[in-house]
């Protein structure tokens, strides 16, 4: 028995099998937003935020923050400051995909889950933030969003109950930064996204310096289960200090990429044979649990490990985004290392210079090394910069670089060096 | 003065830059006036809808030169360095005429992984351009492009900043490029879930093109 409990006959929620669900009519033909209704009737606003408590869930865009108490930092009302809610649909760390799996079959999960959110937090306004490459995402989106104000689930007096939500989509246009929280707030105010300095929390000080709360989509869309179905049935679905249902982006080198859903706690060895197992039956060389800042893990590290934050942490790596990437027996570890690299050094905002310039480093001295030219103290110099950048910078994005970096040159430092020249006292003797 | 600044290394942008639109085309029309005002009216200040706007401007010039990113802050009543500096941050806006396609080929891990690399070397020998430039012809941009989100479906690309095209073969970009040049739109293709397959037989979603997720072995193991 694993921490997922009996997960062979588990059933979707997130994503249920259900035809055409992202249309309005079909989504309100099985139940939907029955709970947003009920909630705004019959709860009380601190209740909601309690069942969030209760519920354990937390967040699921990679730091995984508890919901519910990110919820109750909120200051109390004061009736002429407006508060915001920031739905972070900038979905752009590498290997993770399955926001955009959520918005495309179940977007009114989303839209349930904000408007359940803004009443827990007495708002009016949300920013739906989804990034600019998500351009057909959008355009749906907003058809929807136009039949919800059709319907007054939302807007002026909704549902006939005398509040007045809007939810407000934003188009980012391409920066890896704006999924950072504060540089969030700062692209949504038109400006360069540059991270800020916390605290000020954005609970104290976000957009335009009023009180924000910033959360996932996915972490939005358990709003209404939890709601629905009860904090403790949520509590009660996968791993114990992790609990609920969660989207396994599963990408690389298996025969069945995509999202999968399924409780927490789920055996990474279960889910590789879930996803087909490897192609061409090749075997496993590293995985890489949770999106490309996550520590990268060998083979032989997996072994009883399950997807949840006690156990990956315990197994030298962090849960995420859940989106996993395996890589078979062939992969080259330089070159995938050559990648991450590039892909910090072009998406490092610029605003701090370890960062900046590290990022820029690393990607030159792996290149060198991929390039068969480099020596083998240049890992040595890249580990010493690791230590450089990590906790230098105003945002975790130089960390996010660093760890990958360190972790997979101190696992896979083999495959290092046997592409860098000698020693030179190795040539000598 | 020090020599670097009478003989800077690096060229200075011309401070009066030739205009790439004449004055009766640098305009926005009523109608493009209404929606630019319906974006200020969703947040607290103009500065929030000045994305909205670039796109919007994007979309009628085609790229974002200086006159444009001028007639912008003029119509948010912003000043020109924070409408530049917006513009300039973001990748997906073009701040140089690009090709009438321009395709962003992931190449991110898990597409590099899976092949991304021989995609965007296939369509460097095909359009007969290096990835970064734009074609001789002028129709066809190449471009590299960070995580797009669509790991699951790798290798694959984005066309001109709207739909996308998964797991890419060279068959499938020879396709791919006849319709474009036939002048059809990119329709848009829903990933089916594998899960959805084994309860449902297929995609939820009747009213995009369905494709399969994971049929794409690389260039390079298919041809041993």
């Amino acid at each position: 028995m694993t921490k997922a409990g009996n997960w062979q006959s588990y059933e979707r929620v997130l994503l249920p099998p259900v035809e055409n669900l992202h249309h309005l009519d079909v989504y309100r033909g099985h139940g939907g937003y029955e709970t947003l209704k009920r909630v705004l009737e019959e709860l009380e606003p601190q209740e909601v935020t309690a069942q969030m408590k209760r519920s354990g869930l937390r967040g699921r865009g990679g730091a995984g923050f508890p919901t519910g108490l990110k919820w109750s930092f909120m200051p109390p009302v004061k009736p002429d400051v407006p508060r915001y809610l920031c739905c972070n649909a900038d979905e752009s760390e590498p290997g993770t995909f399955k926001d955009r799996q959520l918005m495309e079959y179940n977007p009114h999960l989303l839209f349930e889950g904000i408007l359940i959110a803004c009443y827990a937090m007495s708002l009016n306004a949300c920013y739906l933030y989804v990034r600019g490459e998500y351009a057909s995402w959008i355009t749906h989106l907003e058809e929807e969003l136009a039949k919800m104000y059709d319907a007054n689930l939302v807007g002026e007096n909704m549902l006939g109950t005398g509040h007045c939500m809007d939810i407000i989509l934003h188009k980012g246009a391409g920066a890896y930064i704006c999924g950072e929280e504060t540089s969030l707030m700062e692209s949504l105010e038109g400006k360069r996204a540059y991270p800020r300095i916390k605290p000020p929390f954005p609970a104290q000080s976000g957009i335009w310096g009023y009180p924000t709360t910033i959360n996932n989509v996915e972490t939005l869309a358990c709003a209404p289960l939890i709601l629905g179905k009860g904090a403790d049935w949520y509590a009660g679905i996968g791993a114990e200090k992790n609990p609920g249902p969660l989207l396994y982006g599963i990408s690389g080198h298996v025969n069945r990429p995509g999202v999968y859903e399924y409780p927490t706690g789920m055996l990474i060895t279960d889910l590789l044979e879930i996803a087909g197992g490897m192609r061409g039956n090749k075997k496993l060389k590293a995985l890489v649990p949770g999106g490309a800042s996550v520590p990268v893990l060998r083979a032989d590290m997996i072994e009883g490990v399950t997807m949840d934050v006690e156990s990956l942490r315990e197994a030298g790596s962090m849960l995420g985004t859940a989106g996993m990437l395996f890589l078979d027996e062939d992969t080259d570890m330089v070159a995938f290392l050559r990648r991450v690299a590039h892909f910090y050094h072009h998406e490092s905002c610029g605003q701090c210079t370890p960062c900046r310039e590290g990022t820029g480093w690393m990607e030159n001295l792996i290149t060198r090394i991929d390039d068969g030219e480099g020596n083998l103290r240049d890992l040595d110099l890249l580990l010493d910069l690791c230590d450089q950048m990590e906790g230098r910078t105003v945002c975790a994005l130089a960390d996010a670089a660093a760890w990958p970096v360190r972790n997979t040159i101190q696992r896979f430092r083999e495959d290092f060096e046997r592409r860098c020249r000698p020693a030179v006292w190795a040539v000598n003797a | 003065m020090a020599d670097f600044i009478r003989n800077p290394v690096v060229a200075l942008p011309d401070p009066n830059p030739e205009s790439h639109f004449s004055e009766e085309e640098l305009i926005f029309t009523e109608d493009e006036k209404a929606r630019i005002a319906g974006w200020v009216s969703q947040y607290p200040t103009s500065d929030g809808a000045v994305m909205w706007t670039l796109w919007l401007a994007q979309e009628k010039f085609g790229f974002l030169p200086p006159e444009v990113l001028q007639l912008v802050a003029v119509e948010l009543s912003l000043p020109y360095a924070q409408v530049y500096g917006v513009a300039t941050f973001y990748t997906q806006y073009f701040k140089e005429k690009k090709g009438t396609f321009v395709l962003d080929v992931c190449t991110c891990f898990s597409c590099q992984f899976c092949g991304g690399y021989d995609i965007l070397a296939y369509l460097e020998e095909k359009l007969e351009v290096k990835r970064g430039h734009t074609s001789a012809c002028g129709r066809y941009t190449l471009q590299e492009a960070e995580c797009l989100g669509a790991c699951g479906s790798a290798p694959m690309m984005q066309v001109n900043n709207g739909p996308y095209a998964h797991n890419l073969t060279p068959e499938k970009i020879d396709e791919l490029l006849e319709a474009m040049e036939a002048g059809k739109p990119l329709p848009f293709v829903s990933v089916t879930l594998p899960q959805d397959e084994d309860e449902m037989g297929g995609n939820r979603r009747t009213d995009a093109e369905a494709v399969e997720g994971y049929i794409t072995p690389p260039r390079s193991e298919r041809t041993q």
